[in-house]
């Protein structure tokens, strides 16, 4: 039963995909819809069925088909609670984005949902994946279709940011697939030449039978890929441009789920393999995530662009993230992992409404736009319920996973009882200034999107040549403002309806008298609603029905995961313990010793900090297995 | 000398009785599944925050949210009120009601069995410091929900829902915050009545500076939020529990640990926990949020901006006190930012011209009065100021509100006079004076009580600090009865003159009547006298002002039947049964002295040997001269007043104070320019560095290499086969030249 419903889960997508290509044009996103439903189902029964959810154990066990005997290369699929749990938020957020495509992806459809569904075939495998060669092919196979996602659906700037997006990546999955097959190789040596790619074989190989300074370099190589994929903070740049440039469902599955194969890689692939790398280098990565949450949440506050302002915050999010991870405790496992979900879900939503609003102005620029609750109040119960929910708010699903993650590094203090940890309350208190700066720009976008006087772009509504979904040819400079006591200047092509407006509100008193605003803008919003239907939108001024469908089940989750996380924790925690089974000591030795790697003995009285005593010392030992080799 | 003699009578130092009562440790709670019907107080409000949410998507029309809200508040009140009666107060009370955040690890090694679990369920913790609190804020908040639901008829249809719905939210979280039996949920109500907060502070949304109010006090208190959490994490990490019962247990049961030197993360605890109080409370350096927060509706001011939200802080450090009793210091810190807290709002409030301004300042610097019990060491004294301040001011603001309401928007006093002998104003101006009283400290109202118990311990501490301390409140007590009286006096007082505001302060925009029938057009917005009347609120309104004017007064009344020594005091009975017992004063000296006890205390020059009564004499005095000057300057002889401004002004070395006082010193400002524009300059920096610095030279630099290379070595295939062979030749060479250098090594080896 299980490993039928592994294949399927992988299957579903793919067939999907293929009855897209074959399908007529206009069926594609109802076939992408129901086949990502469906995938949904499948993962629900998989879980349904799951035996592993309180152990942290793999399911199914049973191995797979072996592909290349030779090279123990198979594909064997199983996995433990966490991983389910990201194929869950994976199924549960595909549909959505399918939904929400409907009317903003009118051309092209069947490449555009194709890709979406190999798209989610390949995410699924990457977490289904007990084989390094089939995580490694999954893992880059996810890179396809996003690279046409952007390069073809994108914005203006879409072909840079598609192939940024791809080369940068996709060199650093390069270093990670070096780093497997080193310790594939290494294995084949140690066992007379028998190959395997099983995970928690080199995982277990790498730990046990390698020596320090190998598994030091080893978890470098493996980082690489995962650090980029995450984004950790120097090798982030590509997801701004990304993001910003991606459709609003290919923002949504890259913040939801792609992100997060980097973070699973961390956590499945290169915390477990090599613990001494990660040790050794846990403060190097730990000051990494700091600077990304605080250097990126400044970032994030100066940004005019909605959209890349909460890429930006995805940045800094996932810092708080990887924070956890490094503080190598369970509480900070555990909250990390929370945050990986939430913040695929409370994101992703966020990113849905920057979409909504980008279908119907044609602009996420915070200068042009503002004040839409006065037109979209269901939209901003919503912006205001995920934004929220990103900030941390208790009692919403982000709150748990950013608890956790700060308080797992505030304890992992090398004399913690249980889980030392290399961490502290210092490094919680810088991160947790990101709690502060999170509020500050997330509010910010808030009152400037959401709240204040009602600011929308001009739309020349009767020229009725729109370029479609490129956001550039709107973004003129007359901002107009309906409220009463701003009636200036204004586009000629709105004189009748603000002359008007301005009539009503003379009557009334000075300032910004909404009611007097209210009936003046009506005139002007049916000019503006004309002017969306010429370009064949057809959007209502609020949120339609399907889009209040697709963020309803967010908004529910996010509720509910706010105020009965226990079922995840109690899942995350024994495989979070684990993966980090092999840590305390190392913790302990490295706090005893301020280096774990062997010293050299010629290297040992000059070399001083810890990682130059790593790197000369791997180059010695690399010399004597050359040595060893000849 | 019949004064003292009954006041005397009133306030003694507290007996022996109650030191034994004081000193006795704080009992484990007793688990009782049968009370949990008391999770309905907090899912009362939630239901109605969700059926006003679908009030709004539905769009109904009429007062249904406001009725919702009202009786959903009304049965939480109630309920409170049957907990009240039915929990016995022999020991504090758990309610398990779900498991929240709880998780645990690890076989539970012997060694560290405590540190591998974390257990926050969404639990209630009742005792009788919680149901203190729950009784004002339940109750309060159900009469204030009833006064909006005239007060925001204007809005019926438009915010109407969205309103009741985030005054709903507010209740739960404030629920939560007080009845949660963990920290972790005590964090959720904190942070859940900072959503309320900032969706009731914009909720005049299209007004830029509400809009930046909202965002200003939501951002403040992440500030103390951050603090809190920390000593969330620090509590865990020393005591291995987050949950009151254990936690108490576990100080309780190791008071000593901090002669361990080494032991910072302990000695940290209360810092951190008062950085979240003080941002809560609106204390120095966070206050600043809290005057701004007045662009909500006035409500919304009375209720979570006076009277309940604003002394969160009060409780998280009644609630957590064991462990602030450890750190003597760090009590002296909380009294300091108290008394300076008080001190400096004081002088704002006097410059202030808009009356909630005056009472947000006044609030502000009410609750360093709270601070500065806490800090002296009277609990009780902190709580029965929270428990009067309660009431009075948030009848001052109700009371502001109503006139706002009446009178167009109109808040400055400077533009409203003699409104006692308007029609329609009676009521709203002899409530307004009742809580003034309060405020001001006027000898037998329920202020006068709760603040002189503060500022008496201050005195009797016999600390040379605590002293100085109360020497500054008194001097605040002052202030506050001039600026307190200045506000009455310019608006109920004097001779009748008035000029309606812009009606657009306070109302969001609706800009004509409230649909009370008046019938004025929308140019009365700028009319005078004629044809536009000011008009006096109705039921309603008029019966809450009157129900917690009630309140105000009966406050006092614990005070009397206090006995000779308070210990009859209700309020002193319900603190001194909680986990705030140990700040119960007199705890430390009446057992050893007598009736003398004081006899050395710092206002003995006054020749009244009990401390109690001497403050009582010394901050009555200061009281009633502050209301004679506000008489003079603001009653009789208003030119003055203005003189006075003119003379400060005209002289080149007073002119900064009445410029720095009415521009609030300027601490917006000075955060603006060292907070606020480099952090901002930072992020543009970072920005720069981000675009071209780390994307533009490192990677796409970077990305340039390979086709440099290629340029490098693009001569090389240059389609002439010479060039080729060239090329090869070069090659084989040094393949050759490598074989020969491997062979040379294994040569030498």
């Amino acid at each position: 039963m299980l490993p039928a419903l592994t294949y399927l889960l992988l299957l579903v997508p793919i067939a999907a995909a293929a009855a897209v290509s074959l399908a007529p044009s206009r069926t594609a996103k109802w076939i992408a819809t129901f086949g990502s439903l469906t995938a949904f189902v499948v993962s629900l029964a998989f879980a349904w069925s799951f035996p592993g959810w309180t152990d942290g154990s793999m399911h199914p066990a049973e191995a797979g088909v072996a592909i290349m005997p030779s090279l123990g290369i198979s594909l064997t699929l199983g996995t433990d609670s966490v991983g389910l749990m990201l194929i869950l938020l994976t199924t549960f957020l595909m549909p959505l984005a399918m939904i929400g495509s409907f009317t903003a992806v009118t051309e092209r459809e069947k490449e555009y949902y194709g890709w979406f569904m190999l798209l989610e075939a390949a995410m699924v495998g990457v977490f289904l994946a007990k084989d390094a060669i089939m995580f490694y092919t999954a893992y880059e196979f996810t890179l396809v279709p996003m690279f046409f996602l952007i390069a073809i659906f994108g914005g203006k700037d879409r072909r840079p940011a598609s192939i940024k997006f791809f080369l940068y990546t996709f060199l650093g999955s390069v270093l990670t697939l070096s780093g497997i097959i080193y310790i594939a190789a290494n294995y084949a040596n140690a066992h007379g030449g028998q190959w395997t790619f099983d995970l928690a074989t080199l995982a277990n190989h790498c730990s046990t039978a390698m020596d320090r300074t190998t598994q030091y370099w080893v978890f470098i190589l493996l980082m690489a890929g995962f650090a980029v994929k995450v984004p950790l903070f120097p090798v982030h740049t590509w997801l701004p441009l990304a993001h910003d440039q991606a459709p609003t469902a290919g923002s949504v599955i890259l913040a939801g789920t792609l992100l997060k194969l980097g973070t699973y890689g961390v956590y499945r692939i290169a915390l477990p393999t090599a613990p001494v790398g990660g040790v050794e280098l846990d403060q190097f990565f730990a000051i990494l995530c700091v600077i990304a949450i605080v250097n990126t949440a400044l970032i994030c506050w100066v940004q005019k662009d909605a959209k890349k302002l909460i890429a930006y915050s995805s940045v800094s999010h996932l810092g708080f993230c990887m924070l956890g991870l490094f503080a190598l405790n369970p509480v900070g496992a555990t909250g990390s992992v929370m945050y990986m979900i939430n913040h695929g879900l409370s994101t992703g939503a966020l990113f849905l409404c920057i979409g909504m609003i980008y279908e119907r102005y044609h602009t996420k620029d915070m200068e042009q736009l503002g004040g839409l609750f006065k037109k979209m109040p269901v939209w901003s119960f919503f912006m205001v319920l995920f934004t929220f929910a990103s900030l941390g708010l208790p009692g919403l699903n982000g709150f748990v996973g950013e608890f956790l993650c700060l308080m797992g590094c505030f304890i992992a203090e090398p004399g913690a009882a249980n889980h030392p940890g290399l961490l502290g309350p210092w490094w919680a208190l810088i991160a947790g200034s990101g709690l502060i700066l999170a509020a500050m720009y997330l509010l910010i976008m808030l009152g400037k999107l959401v709240w204040g006087p009602l600011r929308e772009p001009h739309v020349d509504g009767h020229g009725g040549s729109h370029a479609g979904s490129d956001g550039g040819s709107h973004a003129g400079s007359q901002v107009s403002s309906h409220d009463g006591s701003r009636g200036g200047s204004h586009a000629s092509s709105h004189a009748s309806s603000r002359g008007s407006s301005r009539g009503s509100s003379r009557g009334s008193s000075r300032g910004s008298s909404p009611d007097a605003s209210h009936g003046g803008t009506l005139g002007s919003v049916h000019a503006h609603a004309d002017a969306h239907d010429t370009h064949g939108s057809a959007l209502p001024r609020d949120l339609s029905a399907r889009e209040i469908g697709i963020l309803v089940p967010l908004a529910v989750v996010c509720l509910a995961i706010g105020f009965y996380p226990k079922p995840m924790l109690e899942a995350i925690t024994p495989s979070a313990e684990k993966v980090l089974a092999g840590y305390p000591a190392l913790v302990t030795e490295y706090a005893a010793n301020g280096s774990l790697l062997p010293v050299s003995a010629a290297g040992a009285s000059e070399v001083a900090m810890a990682q130059d005593v790593g790197s000369s010392d791997a180059r010695a030992t690399q010399t004597n297995e050359l040595g060893q080799t000849r | 000398m019949s004064l003292t003699a009954s006041l005397s009578s009133i306030l003694a130092p507290l007996p022996a009785t109650l030191a034994d009562a004081a000193s006795a440790t704080i009992k484990p709670a007793v688990a009782s599944p049968d009370l949990s019907w008391a999770g309905l107080i907090l899912l009362l409000p939630a239901i109605s925050a969700v059926l006003c949410g679908l009030c709004a998507a539905r769009g109904v029309k009429g007062k249904l949210p406001g009725v919702i809200t009202a009786l959903s508040l009304l049965g939480a009140f109630a309920l409170t009120l049957m907990l009240y009666m039915r929990c016995p107060t022999d020991a504090p009370r758990t309610i398990h009601l779900f498991d929240w955040v709880s998780f645990a690890w690890g076989s539970g090694a012997a060694e560290g069995a405590k540190w591998t679990s974390f257990l926050a369920p969404f639990s209630l913790y009742v005792d009788s410091l919680t149901l203190l609190w729950m009784l004002f804020v339940t109750g309060l908040g159900s009469l204030i929900a009833i006064y909006a639901t005239e007060y925001m008829e204007s809005d019926v249809g438009k915010g109407y829902a969205r309103f009741f719905g985030a005054v709903s939210i507010f209740l739960f979280a404030m629920g939560s915050l007080v009845m949660g039996g963990n920290l972790i949920l005590l964090y959720l109500g904190w942070e859940g009545v900072g959503l309320a907060s900032y969706l009731l502070i914009g909720y005049y949304y299209s007004k830029p500076s509400a809009v930046a109010a909202a965002k200003k006090a939501f951002i403040v208190n992440r500030i103390g939020d951050l603090g809190l959490a920390l000593g969330i994490f620090l509590i865990w990490v020393n005591y291995g529990t987050v949950e009151y019962d254990a936690l108490f247990q576990a100080v309780t049961a190791s008071t000593d640990s901090l002669n361990d030197g080494s032991e910072w993360t302990k000695a940290a605890i209360p810092y951190c926990l008062m950085l979240g109080a003080f941002g809560k409370s609106a204390q120095f350096p966070l206050y600043v949020w809290l005057p701004d927060a007045m662009e909500g509706p006035t409500p919304v001011s009375a209720l979570i901006h006076a009277a309940t939200m604003v002394t969160a802080g009060i409780y998280l450090i009644a609630r957590t006190y064991p462990l602030f009793q450890l750190d003597p210091g760090a009590l002296t810190v909380v009294a300091t930012i108290g008394c300076i807290t008080a001190l400096l709002a004081a002088t704002i409030g006097m410059a202030q011209y808009d009356i909630k301004r005056v009472m947000a300042y006044s609030t502000v610097s009410q609750l360093g009065y709270m601070f500065l019990g806490l800090g002296v060491g009277t609990t009780f004294g902190a709580v029965y100021h929270v428990f009067t301040h309660a009431f009075f001011k948030a009848l001052l603001f109700l009371c502001c509100g109503a006139i706002m309401h009446g009178m167009a928007g109109q808040l400055d006093l400077r533009k409203m006079s003699g409104l006692r002998n308007v029609k329609g104003f009676g009521i709203i101006s002899w409530t307004f004076l009742i809580g003034c009283l309060c405020l001001a400290g006027f000898p037998f109202t329920a202020g006068f009580f709760s603040k002189d118990s503060i500022i008496a311990q201050a005195f009797g501490s016999g600390n040379d600090r605590f002293v100085l301390l109360g020497w500054i409140a008194v001097f605040t007590a002052f202030l506050t009865a001039y600026y307190t009286f200045r506000v009455w006096f310019r608006v109920c007082g004097g001779p009748t003159k008035y000029e309606p505001g812009d009606e657009l302060h306070g109302h969001g925009g609706d800009d004509h009547g409230h649909g009370h029938g008046h019938g004025h057009g929308a140019d009365d917005g700028h009319g005078h006298g004629g044809e536009w009347h000011p008009h006096g609120p109705r039921l309603a309104i008029n019966g809450v002002l009157l129900l917690i004017c009630l309140g105000a007064i009966l406050a006092a009344v614990p005070a009397y039947l206090g006995g000779p020594h308070q210990e009859n005091n209700w309020v002193m009975k319900m603190v001194s049964h909680s986990s705030a017992v140990g700040g119960i004063p007199a705890h430390d000296h009446g057992a050893s002295h007598g009736a003398d006890a004081h006899a050395h205390h710092a206002l003995s020059f006054t020749g009244i040997a009990d401390v109690h009564t001497a403050t009582s004499v010394v901050a009555s005095v200061a009281g009633i001269l502050g209301i004679a000057i506000a008489a003079f300057f603001h009653l009789f002889n208003r030119k003055a007043a203005d003189g006075l401004r003119q003379t400060l002004l005209s002289n080149s070395l007073t002119r900064w104070l009445p410029i720095a006082m009415e521009n609030k010193w300027y601490v917006d400002e000075i955060y603006h320019a060292t907070l606020r524009v480099p952090a901002r300059a930072l992020g543009h920096i970072f920005e720069f560095f981000d675009k071209s610095v780390i994307d533009g030279v490192f990677v796409d630099g970077g990305a340039r290499i390979p086709a440099g290379l290629a340029r490098v070595f693009q001569p090389l295939y240059n389609g002439v086969l010479q060039g080729y062979a060239w090329t090869m030749a070069f090659g084989v060479a040094l393949i050759a030249a490598w074989v020969f250098w491997l062979w040379l090594q294994g040569g030498a080896a």
